[in-house]
């Protein structure tokens, strides 16, 4: 590490580079902490990439809604200077003094001038330039799956509802839907490939990941539930070696729960494939699973 | 051929129609072998010499889920009804009953009380207290056979419909007072009038809602199943009062066979005329298409159900407009449950005079209900309105299994309450249930006895809604995971004095702050069994102690040595070997190894194991 010369006087100033939330949030807390700050972005607004996420994990909360109100504030902030279209070239000196130099690109906007009303915006004819290279991936499909696939849209045409119908005989014929599949469909339908995704992970139907042969249902519903589903579930886990939304190394079983097949008189209820298993006790899975074990 | 004992025959005997042998396949007795039972009867009486004897019919849910297989054979007035029938009973049955007329008691309902053997199907308690409007066909149709439902007057009622005017059905429908069967209750007949009267356009949509998504329920896929003509011709004169041209049935995805027969039912529709184009010439065209669910509970809800048809992700949205003026792609629709539509025909048919005079005040007509859990005779059951919750588990449902105690009867699904011994004489109808903390929901009814503790009933239906809630609006998304972790830690033995307090805190916040019925219905379950059985909570937060010995954390096995004696029951079935001893010497579990799975419990036949 190198030390700060002890003589000479610290500049008391930070500087910045990229306006994310990173450098955002950095910039706040320093400015607050009462350095001065200097925030150099490359591109002509500061916010990055949070921006354009609809939801942030672990909390799934908006994003913009994290983001919004700390680029205001970072806007006003006294203690911090934006330098937007900032291209950082180089920088000297040592820890406590250092002299950076950063290139401003032309913005050909008088800054102190525009009120911020978006009319030229609206009058740019080459406003929808991408700012990014479009990568442009092959999507490939093994013969079966495009047979599959093109069949199914033959069939259900390519409406919005026969999209959803559509993943759902996939899923049912495959176990799982594919990721060149899912990509494949976004092309022909025309819709964002987030889209899908966000489809196949909103319904409990769906698997971005292959399952077993064996589709091992314990119904969990509420009637089961009291006759005794909890145990079940526990001795399958055991019995397997899975955890629920699991599936076997071999791919033989995949494990999960459902709420309610509607068999509640027969409770408590496991469903393998299309079979139904009534008034199970724990103590008659391994028979009931021996069967499906061979193939 | 069956002879009638002292009753003069109905119908000349040349002339006399075949016995029908009727085979319940349904899920439940589906699971339980009667398809095979079904195979063995065709086999049977298709040889040259029995051809004559009877026909076999396979139908939908008789609703008595508990004694399947159910066999039921009609001959003239009498209809026989067969429990639990297997395989190797066929023969016999065909031998005796169909060809020699004779009755075989083994096979006859047993009255678990009286001991008395029931022949009748109506006179068996659980059918006799019955109304059954709706269902009663399920059992003398074959679903995927139009001719049957035709036969039983079916599609005359649509017949009576296109010969008026829509405004006239509107009219019959409000005046019936049917009310909404998927738990709201909104009254039918204004939402329909509201739809047709809706200003934002002339193409309106017509759903029926069979996403059924309740736990413990399960009418809607009997129906759906069993007698799916019913509901499209509700559809379709629904469609014809409102002026929709196209309908939708929305099917969940974990009901193949209801799809299998609708699809069937709507092919056949479509040959006799009944759908499509200018339907019995009356000009009117009318469409059904069906919509298969992809495992989602809150696309019950309606708006969510529309954005799921229209392929999207099923999120609710606010509804200060109604789907009657902007619904399924942003046109007026009208959406109804499954039992709304069932009930359509036969108001047309009957009568609004005829329904409104069943049921009370402000709530008409029948209400199924499934009622299942820790009853004797569980199964479907469909009751006038206003028949008291213990008629309902005492007389049909024949009580608790094995002497033990009723504790609570749980109401409407997971958004739902769950009702005291001192509910019991409430009427049910829309408004007694709301008001003792409850709903009527889309009709389930769970039993519980005393070996239910109500903790964990609440939790496992947070749980349940944790995993089904959509995660538009925080205060649901977010508050539910607060409460059940305040439950999980209440049932794990470590809950702390306030946690009821933060609970009824939590719950309110809920219930004001969601946006659809899933969110502002979710504390129910919460806040009823806090409001009824707090000492239970109160047991586990302060004695660390769970009355009803479920929440594992709380509870231990232990064998008790003197009853002991040694047979290795317990030892043989425990999966994680953590019972030990010799034979014919008193055994021991190992508390460190045990799981607390109760095998040994059910394995003893000496009442040696304990839990506590």
């Amino acid at each position: 590490m190198i030390k700060p010369l002890k003589n000479k006087k610290k500049s008391g100033a930070v500087l910045i580079v990229g306006g994310g939330i990173a450098g955002i949030q950095a910039g706040l807390d320093l400015a607050n902490a009462g350095f001065k700050v200097y925030l150099v972005e490359e591109s002509p607004v500061i916010g990055g990439d949070m921006s354009r996420l609809d939801k942030t994990f672990p909390t799934n909360d908006c994003s913009m809604c994290i983001l919004s109100p700390k680029l205001v504030e970072v806007g006003r902030h006294r203690n911090i200077e934006l330098i937007t279209l900032g291209e950082f070239k180089e920088l000297n000196g040592e820890p406590g003094n250092f002299k950076a130099l950063v290139r401003r690109h032309a913005r050909y906007v008088d800054i102190d001038r525009c009120t911020g009303c978006g009319d030229c915006l609206e009058k740019c004819p080459t406003r929808y330039r991408p700012r990014f290279e479009v990568r442009e991936e092959a999507i490939i499909l093994t013969g079966a799956e495009e047979e599959l696939v093109k069949n199914l849209i033959g069939t259900y045409g390519k409406s919005p509802t026969a999209l959803m119908r559509i993943l759902q005989e996939v899923n049912a014929e495959l176990r799982y839907l594919p990721e060149n599949i899912i990509h494949y469909l976004a092309v022909e339908f025309s819709v964002p490939v987030s889209v899908l995704y966000r489809i196949a992970t909103f319904y409990t139907a769906f698997s971005l990941t292959p399952r077993g042969r064996h589709t091992v249902s314990v119904c969990t519903g509420t009637a089961c539930h009291i006759k005794g589903a909890p145990l079940l579930v526990d001795e399958l886990k055991r019995e397997l070696g899975i955890d629920v939304g699991e599936t076997t190394e071999d791919l033989n079983f995949s494990l999960e729960t459902v709420r309610c097949l509607g068999c509640c008189g027969l409770a408590p209820v496991v469903k393998i494939e299309e079979r139904i298993y009534g008034g199970v006790k724990p103590g008659e899975i391994p028979k009931i699973l021996k069967d499906y074990r061979g193939d | 051929m069956i002879k009638n004992s002292g009753k003069k025959r109905t119908k000349s005997p040349g002339k006399k129609e075949l016995a029908q042998v009727s085979v319940c396949c349904g899920t439940g007795c589906t699971a339980q072998g009667s398809r095979e039972v079904l195979a063995q009867f065709r086999k049977l009486l298709s040889g040259d010499s029995q051809a004559e004897a009877a026909s076999c019919l396979m139908t939908g849910c008789h609703g008595f889920c508990e004694q399947g297989p159910l066999v039921v054979i009609r001959d003239n007035d009498k209809n026989i009804l067969y429990q639990k029938v297997k395989v190797e009973h066929v023969e016999e049955i065909v031998r005796k009953t169909i060809l020699g007329g004779e009755i075989i008691r083994d096979l006859l309902y047993q009255d678990p009380r009286t001991k008395r053997r029931i022949i009748e199907e109506e006179e068996v308690p659980f059918y006799k207290y019955q109304k059954r409007l709706i269902f009663g066909n399920n059992g003398k149709i074959d679903p995927t056979k139009i001719g049957d439902y035709i036969k039983l007057g079916g599609y005359k009622p649509l017949k009576k419909a296109l010969a008026g005017a829509g405004d006239t059905i509107i009219e019959e429908i409000k005046k019936s007072g049917l009310r909404g069967r998927g738990g709201a209750g909104f009254p039918t007949g204004k939402k329909w009038e509201s739809c047709k009267n809706s200003k934002f356009s002339s193409t309106k949509y017509i759903i029926c809602n069979g996403d059924e998504g309740d736990p413990g329920c399960f009418q809607d896929r009997s129906i759906l199943e069993g007698n799916p003509h019913l509901v499209i011709e509700g559809m379709i004169i629904g469609g014809y009062a409102v002026g929709a041209k196209e309908g939708y049935i929305y099917v969940r995805a974990e009901y193949p066979l209801a799809v299998k027969h609708l699809e069937i039912a709507l092919k056949q529709a479509r040959e006799n005329g009944f759908l499509g184009r200018n339907i019995l010439n009356s000009g009117f065209n009318f469409n059904i298409k069906i919509a298969r669910g992809s495992g989602a509970f809150v696309c019950g809800e309606s708006s969510a159900l529309m954005a799921s048809v229209e392929g999207r992700v099923g999120e609710p949205r606010a509804k200060h407009i109604h789907a009657t003026d902007r619904g399924l792609w942003n046109k007026p629709t009208v959406l109804n449950n499954v039992k709304t539509w069932a009930a359509v025909p036969l108001i047309i048919k009957n009568g609004a005079k005829w329904f409104s005079s069943i049921g009370t005040e402000t709530s008409k007509g029948t209400m199924i209900f499934s009622l299942v859990g820790k009853v004797i005779n569980t199964g479907l059951v469909e009751v006038p309105m206003g028949i008291t919750l213990r008629d309902l588990i005492f007389k049909i449902g024949g009580g608790i299994p094995g002497n033990r105690k009723f504790k609570a009867v749980q109401t409407g699904g997971p958004s739902g309450g769950c009702l005291p011994e001192e509910c019991l004489d409430l009427p049910v109808d829309y408004e007694a249930l709301a008001d003792a903390g409850s709903m009527m929901g889309s009709g389930g009814m769970v039993v519980m006895d005393e070996t239910a503790c109500m903790v964990d009933v609440a939790r496992y239906f947070v749980d349940f809604l944790v995993d089904e809630s959509c995660g538009k609006c925080s205060s649901c998304r977010e508050g539910l995971k607060q409460m059940l972790a305040v439950l999980n830690r209440i049932c794990s033995g470590e809950g702390r004095e306030g946690d009821l307090e933060l609970l009824e805190d939590l719950c309110d916040v809920v219930k004001n702050a969601s946006l659809c019925g899933l969110g502002t219905s979710a504390p129910n379950p919460v806040l009823s069994t806090l409001k009824y059985f707090r000492d239970e909570y109160e047991a586990h937060i302060r004695d660390r102690r769970c009355p009803a010995g479920v929440c594992k954390n709380l509870i231990s096995y232990e064998i008790i040595e003197e009853n002991c004696v040694g047979c290795g029951a317990c030892r043989k079935v425990c999966p994680v070997e953590a019972i030990s001893g010799e034979t014919k010497k008193p055994h021991v579990i190992d508390l460190k190894i045990c799981v607390k799975c109760g095998q040994c419990l059910e394995a003893c036949k000496f009442q040696a194991v304990l839990k506590k």
